[in-house]
C-alpha cells in the first residue's frame, strides 16, 4: 500500500516511454521490502515521500523545494547542492534532500562492478534515486541528509577512488564525446584530453576560483555531439588541415546504390535513389566538390570541414590525417545578456601530451578573466564587454581573418598612441605656423 | 536506524582525508573490443534504428544497441542494466550525452539475444524499460533538467513533460523517417542549467509573475544586500515597509523590470515566485549545434506561453507533434528544422505549423534584438 | 603583506561589514589584499576555508564566501 495517493503521477505510468514514476515506485517497494536487510541511513520511505511531494507539485503546479547554500563537504566549494522540502512535516523522508555530483568517467563507459558499488553506497546512504547523468555530465546522486554527505564522500574517495564534480564558481566537471574510443570521425582523443585537464585543474574544480562558472567540453569533430560550441566557455573541437581521404571505388558503390547513404540514417523513408550531385556536391557549403567523370574531386583548400560529405559517405570519405583541434571560447546559455555561441580563438593546435600549448591558452584566459571579469560575468560576456581584441592580447594571439565572420561594420577603431606614427603629443605652436587662429 | 560510520571522524575532518583525486580513468572501463580498436575505427553503419555497427581497420566489429532511458533512474533500475550488461556484454555498459544507454557486443551472434532481452523488459505500469532507437534521422532522447522533482526555481516539471513528449514522439524515436536529426531538450526555467538554446525543439519553463514579498520574515531570513545584488536587472532595492504598525526592513521590486529568473529566491527564501497560473512553457525551435552544412544556430521562440497541464501537458506535446509533422512533410532530405524554417521563411513557418504570431515573439531584449528584425523588402505574403 | 597579515586583513574587513552582509564574491576579496594577484588571493581564501575560518555558500551557479557560522542563511536553511 503506497504511503501517499498519487492519482496524477499514476497517469505517467502508461505509454511506451520508460516511466520514471514506475521506476520510483519500484524503488519505494524495494526499500519497503528490504530483502537484503540494509541498515538504511536515511528514511526507508524516502521514495514514497518523493512521490508524495511530486504529486503535490502536480496538484499545485508549483515546486516544493527550497535552496540550501551552506551544505557541502569540508574544504570543497562544489559538488553538493543543498535542498530542503517546504512541507517537511508532510514528507519527513525528504525534509533534507541534498544532491551530490560525482565526476563521471570520460566517455561515460562503465563496468558493472563500478556501477553496482555506486548503487550499494547510494541505497545505503541516500535515496537510491540518481540521474544518469546530469546536464553537465556528472553522475547525480539525488537526495540525502546533511550528516551523510561527509560519509558518502569518505566512502567514495577511500573505497572507490572516486571524487566529486564541480558546482558554483568553479571549473565545472569537464565532459567529452565518445571520441576515438568508438568513432571514426574523432580528430583527437577526447577522453585523454578531458581526463588530463580534469586532473590538472582539480583545485579549480573543487574550490571557487572564478567570477562565475567555467566549462570545458570536448568534441572530437565538427558534428559536436556534446554541444561544446553552444554550452562551454572553452570548446575543443577536433579538426584537420590536410585532405579528406577518398576511396574512389567506394564512392562508386554509393553512387551505384550498393551502400546506404549516411550510414543508413534515413532508412525509414523512401527518398529515392542516392544522387551524389544533389545530396552531397550541391549541399557542400563551399561548393568545393564536383564529379570529374566518375571520379569525385574535392578542392580541399576550400573545404571548411563541415562533415556533411563524410557523414553521407562514411565508408568512402575519411577525415584527414594531420589532425588537431580548434578552440572556441565564450559560449553560454541566454542568461543574462543573451545566448552566445563559442567564438573561434585558436584555429588549429596539435593535441599532444602533455598538452602544454593548450594549457597555456587556458591559463592566459583564466588570468585575464579572474582579473577583469565582474561578479557573475561569464567569459563570453567579458569578451563582449571588453572586445575580442582584449582576448587576443591576453592570450598573445595574432589577429587573423579566420577570427571573424566578416570585418567590422563601423570605422570606429580605437587607435592606440603607439600605433600612430609620431604619437599623440603635438606642438600647437608648430601647427599654428600653417593654420591661423 | 542506527548511524553507521564510514570511518570519517567529524571532529577531525582532515584526518586521512583524500581529496582532489578526480574521476576514475576512462580506460579502466573500456570493453576489450574498444580497448583494442580505439583510434582504429574505419566506418559505421546503422543496421536498424537503435542498432549500430562500427568496423575497425583490424577487422574487429562492435555492435551497439542504444536504448532510451529516463535520466531519473533508481538503483534498482541501474542494477537491472548491470544484469543485462553482465549477461550479454561482459560487464560493460555506457551512457550517451543524451541519456541513452548503450549496450555493446563484439559479434553479430550476440546481437539478437541482447535485442530480444531488452525488448522484453517492461515496468509494472506497462512502459518499456529499454526502448531501442534514438539513432539517425529520427527523434532521440530528450536532455533535460530536474523540474519539480528537485529544483527550487522551476516553472514546470521536467521528467513529466519529457515522458509525455516522448510518448507522443515514440514512433519517431524508433524510426528513421525524419529529414534529419531532431534534437529535443527541456530546461525548467530560463537559467537553463540544461542548455537548450541550440535545440531543434526546446521546451522551456517560464515564470510570468514577479516574486511575492514575505515582508514579515524577509529581514529575519535574508540579508537584504545579497537579495538586492542577486537581481540581474537591478529591479530590487532595499525598502522600509509598514507591517502591523511596525516599520520593517525589506525590499521593493520594480515589477516591470523583473525577468522572472528566480535568482533572488535562491538568495532569499522570502521571495518565492512560483505560481500556478503564472508558470508554464515556452517553445523554441530551429537551433542546432552541429557545423554540418550550415553553421550552428540558436533556437527561436515560436510559442510564447502554454500553461502547465500536469500530468500530461497535452497542448505542449500536441504543438510539438504538429511542428515536427509539418517539418517532416515539408523539409528536404538532410535539412534540420532551423534550415527548413530559414529556407521557407519564418512567416511561412508560422502558416504551415498553424501557430499564432504575437508581439511577444519579436525580440526586445538588449542589443541582439535589432538583428532579428527584417531589414529587407523581401518577405512572403 | 605576508600570508598571515593578508588573512588578518580579510577577517577584519569581514567583521567590519558583518552587520549588513555576511557573504561576498571572491572578487570582493581582491580589494582586501590589494598587493596580491587574484590567483594568490584565491589561494589564501581557499586556505582559510580549509582552516575553518571562512565558509562557502553556494547558489548552485555561483559561490559566495563569508566568516564561518555567520549570517542568516544557517537559520533559514535549518542547518544551525
Amino acid at each position: 500500500m503506497a504511503k501517499h495517493e498519487t492519482p496524477l503521477l499514476d497517469q505517467l505510468e502508461s505509454g511506451p516511454w520508460p516511466s520514471f514514476v514506475s521506476d520510483l515506485k519500484q524503488e519505494a517497494e524495494s526499500r519497503a521490502k528490504n530483502e537484503k536487510g540494509i541498515e538504511y541511513q536515511i528514511p526507508q520511505d524516502v521514495c514514497e515521500d518523493i512521490l508524495g511531494v511530486l504529486e503535490l507539485s502536480y496538484k499545485h503546479g508549483r515546486t516544493h523545494w527550497k535552496h540550501g547554500g551552506i551544505v557541502g563537504v569540508f574544504g570543497y566549494g562544489g559538488g553538493v547542492i543543498g535542498r530542503y522540502c517546504d512541507q517537511p512535516k508532510m514528507f519527513p523522508g525528504v525534509a533534507h534532500f541534498h544532491t551530490m555530483r560525482v565526476n563521471q568517467p570520460a566517455g561515460k563507459f562503465y563496468t558493472t562492478d563500478y556501477l553496482k558499488k555506486i548503487c550499494d553506497l547510494w541505497e545505503f546512504r541516500g535515496s537510491g534515486v540518481t540521474n544518469m547523468h546530469g546536464s553537465t555530465g556528472d553522475i547525480i546522486l539525488l537526495g540525502t541528509t546533511t550528516p551523510q554527505l561527509e560519509e558518502i564522500f569518505h566512502e567514495l574517495t577511500h573505497n572507490m577512488d572516486q571524487d566529486l564534480g564541480g558546482s558554483g564558481s568553479n571549473l565545472r566537471t569537464p565532459a567529452d564525446c565518445i571520441g576515438a574510443a568508438r568513432c571514426e570521425y574523432a580528430c583527437y582523443d577526447t577522453q585523454a584530453l578531458c581526463y588530463d585537464l580534469t586532473q590538472e585543474y582539480q583545485d579549480e574544480l573543487h574550490r571557487p576560483a572564478f567570477p562565475y562558472k567555467f566549462k570545458f567540453k570536448f568534441d572530437g569533430c565538427p558534428n559536436c555531439c556534446v554541444a561544446s560550441i553552444a554550452r562551454s566557455d572553452m570548446s575543443f573541437i577536433g579538426t584537420w588541415r590536410d585532405n579528406i581521404r577518398i576511396d574512389q571505388e567506394t564512392v562508386k558503390a554509393y553512387i551505384g546504390g550498393e551502400i546506404a547513404p549516411n550510414a543508413g540514417a534515413h532508412s525509414g523513408r523512401d527518398w529515392g535513389a542516392f544522387d551524389i550531385q544533389k545530396e552531397v556536391n550541391d549541399l557542400c557549403p563551399t561548393g568545393c566538390m564536383y564529379m570529374d567523370g566518375d571520379k569525385l574531386v574535392i578542392d580541399d583548400k576550400e573545404c571548411t570541414r563541415c562533415m556533411h560529405c563524410i557523414n553521407v559517405m562514411p565508408q568512402a570519405l575519411r577525415i584527414g590525417e594531420d589532425r588537431g583541434l580548434s578552440i572556441l571560447v565564450g559560449a553560454k546559455a541566454p542568461i543574462l545578456d543573451g545566448a552566445q555561441m563559442g567564438s573561434l580563438l585558436v584555429p588549429f593546435i596539435k593535441v599532444e601530451e602533455p598538452y602544454d600549448e593548450i594549457k597555456e591558452v587556458i591559463e592566459a584566459i583564466w588570468d585575464w578573466w579572474m582579473e577583469e571579469g565582474k561578479n557573475r560575468e561569464r567569459l563570453g560576456e567579458l569578451i563582449k564587454r571588453q572586445g575580442f581584441q582584449k582576448l587576443l592580447e591576453a592570450t598573445n594571439i595574432k589577429a587573423i581573418p579566420q577570427h571573424v565572420q566578416e570585418p567590422r561594420h563601423n570605422p570606429y577603431i580605437f587607435w592606440k598612441e603607439d600605433e600612430v606614427e609620431g604619437g599623440w603629443d603635438r606642438d600647437i605652436n608648430k601647427f599654428r605656423k600653417d593654420h591661423l587662429r | 536506524m542506527a548511524f553507521i560510520s564510514s570511518g570519517y571522524n567529524p571532529d577531525k575532518p582532515m584526518e586521512n582525508r583524500i581529496t582532489d583525486i578526480g574521476p576514475r580513468k576512462y580506460d579502466e572501463f573500456y570493453p576489450e573490443v574498444i580497448r583494442n580498436n580505439k583510434g582504429k575505427w574505419k566506418y559505421h553503419e546503422i543496421l536498424k534504428p537503435g542498432v549500430l555497427v562500427h568496423v575497425s581497420e583490424t577487422g574487429d566489429k562492435v555492435f551497439t544497441v542504444r536504448c532510451g532511458g529516463a535520466r531519473l533512474m533508481s538503483v534498482t533500475h541501474i542494477r537491472e542494466i548491470c544484469d543485462i550488461a553482465d549477461k550479454h556484454c561482459g560487464g560493460h555498459v555506457r551512457f550517451t550525452t543524451r541519456n541513452n544507454i548503450e549496450f555493446m557486443v563484439d559479434s553479430q551472434d550476440k546481437l539478437d539475444p541482447l535485442v530480444k532481452d531488452l525488448e522484453g523488459r517492461k515496468f509494472d505500469g506497462g512502459s518499456f524499460k529499454f526502448p531501442i532507437g534514438g539513432t539517425g534521422a529520427g527523434v532521440t532522447n530528450i536532455i533535460h533538467t530536474q523540474g519539480w522533482i528537485h529544483c527550487h526555481t522551476p516553472a514546470t516539471d521536467a521528467s513529466g513533460p519529457v515522458k509525455a513528449t516522448m510518448d507522443t514522439l515514440f514512433e519517431e524515436f524508433q524510426d528513421h523517417r525524419m529529414p534529419a536529426h531532431v534534437r529535443v531538450s527541456l530546461a525548467c526555467c530560463l537559467n537553463m542549467c540544461g542548455a537548450v538554446h541550440c535545440s531543434d525543439i526546446a521546451i522551456l519553463g517560464y515564470h510570468r509573475k514577479p516574486p511575492i514579498l514575505d515582508h514579515e520574515y524577509l529581514d529575519k531570513m535574508c540579508e537584504i544586500p545579497l537579495a538586492v545584488a542577486a537581481c540581474p536587472t537591478a529591479a530590487i532595492k532595499p525598502a522600509k515597509v509598514e507591517f502591523n504598525g511596525q516599520t520593517l526592513n525589506s525590499v521593493a521590486v520594480k515589477n516591470e523590470r523583473c525577468m522572472f529568473c528566480g535568482n533572488c529566491y535562491t538568495m532569499c527564501p522570502s521571495m518565492p515566485l512560483a505560481d500556478t497560473e503564472g508558470d508554464g512553457i515556452v517553445l523554441m525551435v530551429g537551433g542546432k549545434v552541429s557545423n554540418r552544412i550550415s553553421t550552428p544556430k540558436f533556437s527561436k521562440v515560436v510559442v510564447a506561453f502554454i500553461p502547465n497541464e500536469a500530468p500530461r501537458w497535452e497542448q505542449t506535446t500536441s504543438t510539438i507533434k504538429r511542428i515536427i509533422d509539418t517539418y517532416s512533410n515539408d523539409a528536404k532530405k538532410y535539412e534540420r528544422i532551423g534550415e527548413w524554417a530559414e529556407r521557407i521563411g519564418w512567416e511561412r513557418f508560422f502558416d504551415k505549423c498553424e501557430l499564432d504570431f504575437s508581439h511577444h515573439l519579436i525580440d526586445d531584449f538588449r542589443d541582439p534584438a535589432y538583428y532579428t528584425w527584417r531589414q529587407t523588402s523581401q518577405f512572403k505574403f | 603583506m605576508d600570508r598571515d597579515e593578508a588573512k588578518k586583513a580579510i577577517v577584519e574587513t569581514l567583521e567590519k561589514k558583518a552587520k549588513t552582509k555576511s557573504k561576498f564574491y571572491l572578487k570582493d576579496f581582491y580589494k582586501m589584499v590589494p598587493d596580491e594577484k587574484p590567483r594568490a588571493v584565491k589561494n589564501i581564501v581557499n586556505e582559510m576555508v580549509g582552516e575553518g575560518t571562512l565558509e562557502y555558500w553556494s547558489s548552485g551557479s555561483t559561490t559566495m564566501i563569508g566568516l564561518a557560522g555567520t549570517g542568516k542563511q544557517a537559520a533559514a536553511e535549518d542547518e544551525d
